[in-house]
């Protein structure tokens, strides 16, 4: 590493010639002062972007969300007036039922990988899973669960079939939030723990866990952001349009953002189905906001009140 | 132990919001005052978007008559339809287009619903009307490429048509284009809402859908004259329209054959069907 | 010896939830590989991965528009977004203050957040308006997709980017800056080198994250089943043909999608295994 420090050293003009001339010393500072301003500049952009997504947004579709008419409302096929309520229901249905699955799961296997796991080819082959399964596109997944749950297992289009595919999408999110918070806990904890005689499993159970809950529960909150925002992976096990709320778990169902699509693709036949799509995309960026919001409590509820982070 | 009440108190107020939900769904799904009657069960239909409006209107209605049935429509386009009710997921399947030589060993049953005209819709500014046959068809295959060269506006033409699995597509590509393509680089689109928003957003656009789709945003052309309507259609002086079906595997359960007869019923066909669709009774 | 018992049972539990992922993964592949398998073995390689015409209704299967349309909008949205995307890392970590490093922190979260469906939604309302205005052409293709795939990839590249540059250590920077290099000069001689490794995973991580993103880009591609002609005309992309016509497709023409979606899994593994095998297997 520091043959590597030697080496930027020596290969930087600047660096090496101890007195360097006045003209570039100047040019130097004024390249420095260009730079930040180019820096900071770009970095306003994603800034922005925010507002500007936000603002539209709102804009275009606050009014109609707000409005219980619609986000209590019955949804329409063929007449103006349509509400989103099923779809509100279906959402958090989904949400509830992903992360009923997918939080025990992703909880176990982020403690494995922290706790357990040896360096070695298990623990490599594990990652490469996971890590894989992060980055395959949502409607492989929307694919592959309409083959397997909702053709294979007979589900049909359903808020379970939706729930076990939006599963897999979570699983390394969870994973990965639980497999940092539990190797941040000291070891000396665990050291105390084992000294008393407690067994390793009691260790984790009575000590690691709860000391890792803060990010464990950010962890989750970021996965609900995800399932809420989802819609590629629905298309095909879910549903993109109902007129009644799903009650139970086989029911098929039209989380919002899976609705908004069915809306841009087949809304037309209702008049006024911009105002539908407008007012549907504002209130899940709304809920979107809020869940930003209590993860930020959150973090902030574990700093202050427990002195623990991680 | 902590963490285990922990994990436990977690499940049981996600097991209760969930509940809580079921609950509130119940409430927003049912009507309470309706008249009881025998039918049970729940059906549930998924498959062409064409057909979705329509099978859900129906499910509305059917339910306000057998309270007592949960009826649950989907889409997902013909083809899926077709799967689905063969592999036993849903018990009819709609479709905006006949089984294909491969699907007719699946076992089954066809229902036709409506007659369905296809009408050819362009953005307004094109300023045209009326085009004749041959004319439709050079402006989809690409030879004319300005609507100036048929009497319109100095406005370059951008074609929309359906994608190749679409059902109005094939009706479409036999009797406008003569079972001949549309022009390579045409905007393909998987729903009639997606081309009229496309045609009626995209200046010099030109598009065909349902005529139940078509509105003041658009402009409707004409066939050397003729407009696409019910009457033209059932005269058969406007040539492009289909039939739409619901198709079941063997023969339709109880509830399956009673949602079937209320689409085909007097009231249904008469009061929605007609409104965007040819009725069965006018189209045989 | 009970304990003991328990203990092993537990390991044991956890380390099948943590192999979920990687079973899955497997899966999948045999599933896809099974849907796809009809089409790879009667249309063939040849036919599938170097032709690039695309008409299912003539047995032509011709995947290259869809690849090439993937890779473009992907590269595009590449070279719109990483720029401001590791200048944000880079002020995030070197130049920022710490609290307006947290403000700033928390927008890109917030653009984590905001779920494919909205951009595409701001795509199909604003964006692709705004450039069929300005180019006088349909607006919607390659150039539509890269601006939106270009604010979507930002968080992934900044959040990674910055987690590589925090880890240079400061020593490294104090030495150059005691050397008398300015701020810029330490940042591009210095940190950025050191972090080289991180930065070129969070550039294929957000090329990754472009070519799997779906909802956005369907609604701002076209989509036509051809090359683009230019930046501003329909083209397709691998995961939006597949999510449009999955619905409407049978046969060969379904299992041909399904190619489509084992190429997608195929880069993911890809790029997760150039990852670990070129750039060592640290943690990211």
């Amino acid at each position: 590493m520091n043959e590597e420090l030697a080496a930027a050293v020596n290969t930087n003009p600047t660096l090496m010639e101890k007195r360097a001339p006045r003209s570039r010393v100047k040019r130097a500072l004024l390249m420095d002062r260009l730079a930040t301003l180019v820096i900071f500049a770009f970095s306003m952009l994603a800034v922005i972007v925010v507002i500007f997504i936000i603002g539209t947004i709102l804009k275009t579709g606050l009014l109609t969300a707000l409005d219980p008419a619609f986000f209590a409302g019955k949804p329409q096929a063929l007449r103006s007036g349509g509400g989103i309520g099923p779809m509100i229901v279906s959402s958090f249905y989904l949400t509830l039922l992903t992360l009923l699955i997918s939080l025990p799961v992703g909880v176990g296997a982020g403690v494995y990988m922290a706790e357990y796991a040896k360096k070695g080819r298990l623990a490599s082959l594990l990652r490469f899973g996971a890590d894989t399964l992060s980055t395959v596109p949502s409607i492989v997944f929307g694919i592959f669960g309409m083959v397997l749950f909702v053709i294979r297992f007979g589900l049909g289009y359903s808020m379970l079939a939706g729930a076990l595919t939006l599963t897999l999408i979570n699983l390394p999110t969870i994973l990965r939030t639980t497999e940092e918070a539990v190797r941040s806990v000291p070891d000396s904890y665990r050291e105390a723990s084992l000294g008393l005689g407690a067994s390793r499993w009691q260790t984790i159970k009575n000590l690691v866990l709860p000391s890792a809950m803060s990010g464990i529960t950010t962890g989750a909150i970021l996965s609900i952001g995800r399932i809420i925002g989802e819609s590629a992976a629905l298309v095909y096990t879910v549903g993109i349009f109902v007129r009644y709320a799903p009650v139970s778990p086989l029911d098929p169902g039209a989380p919002m953002a899976a609705n908004i699509w069915h809306i841009y693709t087949e809304g037309a036949l209702v008049k006024d189905w911009l105002r539908v799509a407008n007012g549907e995309t504002a209130f899940l960026l709304l809920l979107i906001l809020a869940l930003n919001l209590l993860a930020r409590l959150v973090s902030w509820y574990y700093e202050k009140k427990l002195g623990v982070t991680g | 132990m902590r963490i285990k009440k922990s994990i436990t108190t977690l499940s049981a107020v996600l097991l209760i919001a969930a509940m809580g939900f079921s609950v509130v769904g119940c409430q927003i799904g049912q009507n309470a005052e309706a008249p009881a009657n025998d039918l049970t069960g729940s059906l549930i239909i998924s498959g062409s978007t064409t057909v979705l409006p329509l099978a859900q209107e129906a499910a509305e209605m059917f339910m306000e008559i057998h309270p007592n049935a949960q009826v649950n429509v989907q889409g997902g386009g013909s083809s899926v339809g077709i799967r689905n009710v063969s592999e036993g997921v849903v018990q009819i399947g709609n479709s905006s287009r006949g089984l294909k030589d491969e699907e007719k060993g699946l076992g089954l049953v066809e229902h036709k619903i409506a007659l369905d005209v296809i009408a050819v819709i362009v953005n307004k500014d094109a300023a045209v009307t009326d085009l004749t046959l041959a004319q439709v068809k050079d402006v989809f295959q690409g030879k004319i490429t300005n609507w100036k060269e048929v009497g319109g506006a100095d406005q370059t033409i951008t074609v929309v048509v359906r994608d190749e699995a679409s059902g109005t597509r094939e009706i479409f590509d036999e009797k406008v284009l003569s079972k001949e393509k549309p022009m390579a680089g045409a905007i393909e689109s998987n729903s009639n809402g997606i081309v009229k928003t496309k045609v009626s957003s995209t200046p010099g656009a030109i598009g065909y859908v349902s005529l139940g789709y078509v509105d003041e945003t658009v402009g409707m052309l004409k066939f050397d004259g003729i407009e696409a309507n019910v009457a033209n259609s059932v005269d058969g002086k406007y040539p492009v329209s289909r039939f739409l079906y619901m198709f079941t595997k063997s023969e339709p359960d109880e509830i399956s054959k009673a949602y079937i007869d209320y689409v085909l019923s007097d009231e249904f066909q008469n009061d929605v069907v007609a409104k965007s669709y040819i009725p069965m009774k006018e189209a045989s | 010896m009970v304990l003991f018992k328990r203990e092993y049972l537990i390991e044991k539990v956890l380390l099948a939830l943590a192999g979920l992922s990687f079973v899955s993964i497997a899966i999948m592949v045999i599933f896809l590989a099974a849907e796809a398998g009809p089409a790879l073995a009667k249309v063939g390689v040849k036919n599938l991965f170097f032709e690039s015409t695309w008409q299912p209704n003539d047995g032509r299967y011709g995947l290259l528009v869809f690849i090439t349309g993937s890779l473009l909008t992907s590269i595009g949205g590449m070279l719109l977004g990483a720029p401001p995307a590791l200048a944000s890392a880079i002020f995030l970590t070197e130049i920022s203050s710490k609290r307006f490093s947290k403000i700033l922190t928390g927008f890109i979260e917030l653009l984590a957040g905001i779920p494919s469906i909205v951009f595409g939604w701001i795509g199909f309302t604003l964006i692709v308006p705004i450039i069929r205005d300005k180019t006088n052409t349909p607006g919607v293709g390659i150039l539509a997709a890269a601006m939106i795939l270009s604010m979507m990839i930002l968080p992934t590249i900044t959040s990674i980017a910055a987690d590589a540059i925090r880890s240079v250590p400061d020593s490294y920077k104090q030495a150059s800056l005691g050397l008398g290099a300015t701020r810029w000069q330490t940042i591009r001689r210095v940190t950025l080198p050191a972090a080289k490794r991180g930065i070129t995973i969070s550039v294929i991580l957000g090329l990754g994250r472009a070519i799997g993103e779906t909802m956005a880009v369907a609604m701002v591609i076209g989509p036509a089943s051809v090359f683009a002609k230019s930046l501003t005309t329909p083209t397709h992309t691998l995961t939006t043909k597949i999510l449009i016509e999955m619905g409407e497709s049978w046969g060969l023409h379904r299992s041909a999608l399904f190619v489509m979606a084992l190429v997608l899994l195929t880069i993911s593994m890809g790029l997760i295994y150039s990852i670990n095998h070129f750039l060592g297997k640290e943690d990211y």
